[in-house]
Order: C-alpha cells, then sequence, then structure tokens
C-alpha cells in the first residue's frame, strides 16, 4: 500500500480503524504514523472544546437580562427561567463560543490535511518534492555538521544533506518498485555518489 | 584648516592597523615538469593562470596577522604545497582568514585546489585540473586537452570555452553552466543544482548529464550532430530542437517523460537524465 491509497482511505481509518493491510502500512510508514496520531489528537481534542466550554444557564440569564435592561430585547421575550434551561438544553453543543472553537478545531484540522506531504512513490508525480520537504539529516550527518564551522557553510552542508537524502530515498524506492530497473540503479548510484562527496569535502576539510 | 588636518590624522591612525594587516608576499618556487601543485585556502579567492615559465609564481595577500601560507616542495619539485592555515592559538574571523592568491602555473602542472568559501578562477592552464569548493564559485575558462574535475556542495559552477577535455563535475546545489564545452567525455551530475550547457557538444564525445531535482537546459546549434536521450522520472521533458526520431532505443519513450533521436551524423552521444527537474533541449 501506497501512502497515497492510505491517504484517500484516511478519514475511514480515523473513524473505525483500518483493515490488516492499512495498519502494516500505518506501522512501516512513519510519517502516516504520525499524521495519525495527530489527527486523532485534534479529533480528541476537538471532542472536548464544545462541553469544556459551554457556559452556565447563568449567563445567559444574565446576558438576556443586561440585553433587555438595555432595551435591545422587549421585556416579553424575556425568558423565563423554566425557558433558560430548555435554551440551554438545546444550545448545549451549539453556542457561540462553541461554534467558534469548533471552527478553530475544523480549520486546524485542515490545515494538518492541507500540510500533509506523505512519501509518495517514486513513479507518483510530485514524490520528490514531498521527500525533499520530509528528508532530514540523520546522526552521521548530524555529526558530520558538527565540523563545519563556518554557519553558512554548514546550512549549505545541511541543505544538501537533506536534498541528496531525499534523493536517495526517492531513488530507493524506485529501485523498490522495479528492482531490474536499470536507470532506478543509477539513480541510486549517483544519489549515493553525491552524498559521498559531500562527506568526503566536509571530512577533507575538518582535518587539522 | 587646522580642524581638516587634525581630522585626516585621526583617520589615517584608525586606518593603519587596517592597512597594516594587509601583507602581500610574492613567491617563486621551481617546478619540475608533470609536477602536482595542491592549493587549500578557505577564504579570499583563488585565481590560477598559466604561462610558459619554469617556474611556479605565488602572489598572495593575507589580511591578518592570525593566518599565514605554508609552501612545500619535495626535492624534486614533483610536488608543491601550498595552504593557508591559522597560527596556533590564534582564531581568525572569516574576514580575517582571507587570503588572497595570484598564481601562475607553468605548462603541463596539475593543479588541485581546494577552498570553503572562496571563488576559484582558472584561466587557460595547460594541465590537468581539479578544482573543489564549498560554496565559493568556480570558473574555469579557455582550457584544453586537460582533465577537468569539479566538485562543489553549493559554489556555482561556470565553464567557458573548454575543448576536446574530459570534463567531470559533482555538484549537490551548485548550478552548473557550461557554454562552449567540448571533449570526449563531459559528465556533468547535481542533486539540485540546475544544469545549463550552451554549444554543439562537438567531437564525437559522450555527454551526460545528470540531475535529482535541478532543471536541465541545452540549447543546441541547428549543425550539432548528436543523439540524443532524454528521461526523467517525474519531471517535465520538452524538445524544441529538430530531431528524427530513432528507430529503437533502450527504453520506450513516454511523451512528456522521455524522447530520443539524432541530427545530422548524430556524431556525439547526449543523456540527459533527471529525477524530478525539468529537462529542456531547444535550438539556438
Amino acid at each position: 500500500m501506497t501512502c497515497q491509497e492510505f491517504q484517500e482511505v484516511l478519514p475511514y481509518i480515523i473513524e473505525s480503524g483500518g483493515t490488516a493491510d492499512q495498519e502494516g502500512h500505518l506501522r512501516e510508514c512513519q510519517s502516516c504514523s504520525e499524521l495519525v496520531r495527530d489527527l486523532r489528537y485534534i479529533a480528541e481534542q476537538a471532542k472536548l472544546l464544545l462541553p469544556m466550554h459551554d457556559p452556565s444557564p447563568r449567563v445567559w440569564a444574565g446576558i438576556e437580562q443586561s440585553l433587555a435592561r438595555g432595551g435591545l430585547v422587549s421585556e416579553g421575550r424575556t425568558s423565563r427561567p423554566g425557558q433558560i434551561k430548555t435554551i440551554t438544553t438545546q444550545t448545549k453543543s451549539w453556542t457561540p463560543l462553541g461554534w467558534a472553537l469548533a471552527l478553530v478545531a475544523v480549520a486546524f484540522f485542515a490545515v494538518a490535511l492541507i500540510n500533509y506531504n506523505p512519501h509518495l512513490p517514486a513513479t507518483q508525480a510530485g514524490a520528490q518534492n514531498n521527500s525533499a520537504q520530509s528528508a532530514q539529516v540523520d546522526g552521521d550527518d548530524q555529526q558530520l555538521l558538527s565540523q563545519v564551522s563556518d554557519p553558512d557553510v554548514r546550512r549549505a552542508y545541511e541543505d544538501n544533506l537533506r536534498e541528496v537524502n531525499a534523493y536517495i530515498t526517492d531513488a530507493q524506492q524506485a529501485v523498490n518498485r522495479d528492482p531490474q530497473d536499470a536507470a532506478a540503479h543509477e539513480y541510486l548510484l549517483d544519489a549515493y555518489q553525491q552524498k559521498e562527496m559531500l562527506y568526503q569535502m566536509a571530512t577533507v576539510r575538518s582535518l587539522p | 584648516m587646522f580642524p581638516l588636518m587634525m581630522s585626516a590624522a585621526v583617520a589615517l591612525a584608525l586606518a593603519a592597523p587596517a592597512f597594516a594587516a594587509d601583507n602581500r608576499k610574492e613567491v617563486r618556487l621551481d617546478v619540475a615538469p608533470g609536477a602536482t601543485v595542491n592549493i587549500v585556502n578557505s577564504a579570499g579567492s583563488v585565481n590560477l593562470h598559466s604561462d610558459n615559465g619554469r617556474q611556479l609564481q605565488l602572489v598572495y595577500t593575507t589580511h591578518s596577522d592570525k593566518v599565514e601560507v605554508d609552501q612545500n616542495s619535495t626535492a624534486d619539485n614533483k610536488r608543491i604545497e601550498i595552504v593557508t592555515h591559522a597560527l596556533p592559538e590564534q582564531k581568525p574571523s572569516a574576514d580575517e582568514a582571507r587570503v588572497d592568491y595570484d598564481i601562475t602555473v607553468p605548462s603541463g602542472v596539475s593543479v588541485t585546489a581546494t577552498t570553503a568559501t572562496a571563488p576559484i578562477t582558472a584561466d587557460g592552464l595547460r594541465g590537468d585540473i581539479t578544482l573543489a569548493s564549498d560554496t565559493g564559485q568556480i570558473t574555469a575558462r579557455n582550457i584544453s586537452r586537460s582533465h577537468v574535475n569539479i566538485r562543489s556542495v553549493a559554489a556555482p559552477v561556470n565553464l567557458n570555452n573548454l575543448l576536446l577535455d574530459y570534463v567531470d563535475v559533482t555538484s549537490s546545489g551548485g548550478a552548473v553552466q557550461m557554454v562552449n564545452v567540448a571533449g570526449p567525455k563531459v559528465n556533468v551530475g547535481t542533486a539540485g543544482g540546475n544544469i545549463t550547457y550552451q554549444g554543439d557538444c562537438s567531437g564525437g564525445g559522450a555527454y551526460n548529464m545528470s540531475t535529482y531535482s535541478g532543471a536541465i537546459d541545452v540549447t543546441l546549434p541547428q549543425t550539432a550532430s548528436v543523439d540524443l536521450s532524454a528521461r526523467s522520472v517525474s519531471g517535465k521533458v520538452e524538445n524544441e530542437f529538430p530531431l528524427q526520431q530513432k528507430s529503437h532505443t533502450s527504453f520506450v519513450p513516454q511523451t512528456g517523460r522521455s524522447f530520443a533521436g539524432t541530427s545530422n551524423s548524430g556524431s556525439s552521444s547526449i543523456e540527459l537524465q533527471s529525477f524530478s527537474g525539468k529537462i529542456r533541449v531547444k535550438k539556438q
């Protein structure tokens, strides 16, 4: 299962869990598992927001009485205590504050989805961009970077290590997808040569 | 008048240390035919050119007392080392670490120059050259019948008028620009850097340009005699150069992703490959 296929059934997975195949992908793919974890957390928090911030009936009664005193609503429309209770029950989940919080939660959820960039297989369009964004520098890379004292040069190395790591990831995925693809092997070899060059240049510079 | 003179005197007094720190030296070194010169200079600049003399002429300017330049030669003068380094217990700033080199290299001598931020310019050298820089621009021009090896982390690479050379460029993020570069073997690879080629790819050579996410732009004259193929995994591939379709290719051409064809007698081979970068071939 690819990240894209997984993403297509994401709402179902969050609602009711996935199939064995989907669960398998979730275990293997760090990017997707982090996304699902974040989305579940957001969903849980969104559920808690409404009742947690629902004002007490006394608040609504006070507001209504203030509006009546100010002439903004007629006395005749002032709620009786019994009515207030009824209104409170009806609006328990949808108070203006609740609406606002719900909108914030939905917006947050939407932003999370918009910014979601899974690792797609190499042959799918845009795969490289996702890899480039999510590529990290690992422990060895960090150690290498620590040898570069000039901040500007270090930044150049860091940027290029990320790029090369993304290259390796994409090329490896291309090889995994079609092990007989000679061009994919060539890309992978080239990617590693790029990384080798970065290591060699940084190491030479760091020698006393 | 007096205040003006006082001001000038104060200004001179303040500027004096800065001028005093600039130290220009000139050194001549005997070099055996076929020797190798290795230059290491982190910041500043390295300018290399050639003449017909038998000595290497090194002119360098330091900008602080915290660095010095060592020159070492082997007994047979086959290997010369020119290295900038900080003095013990000194921690020069980026500005203080700068040393500007101007080196005249005898014909037939190989040169290796390595810098961090210093730009390197090699003009008219007549020996094999290896130039490497982290971020300093690398320029090689007017070089023929040599092996030109270039490595860059993020340094832009400009190659101009390199003829009959074996050219090998590996650049991670630096853009590689080539104008009139031709030889038996021209190999350019980048990760994110763009590759631009303008010339006729003459000489029946093999030209390979590959990139991960950078763009490849090739501009050829109509007279170019090439056997060209271009492929990208997920990048766009465009051709505006008149090519005759080949009856047989090692891959199945895919519209927008790959193409192959020949022009004139197809004497030079050009292979353009990208993973995601755009490839464009156009007519000059």
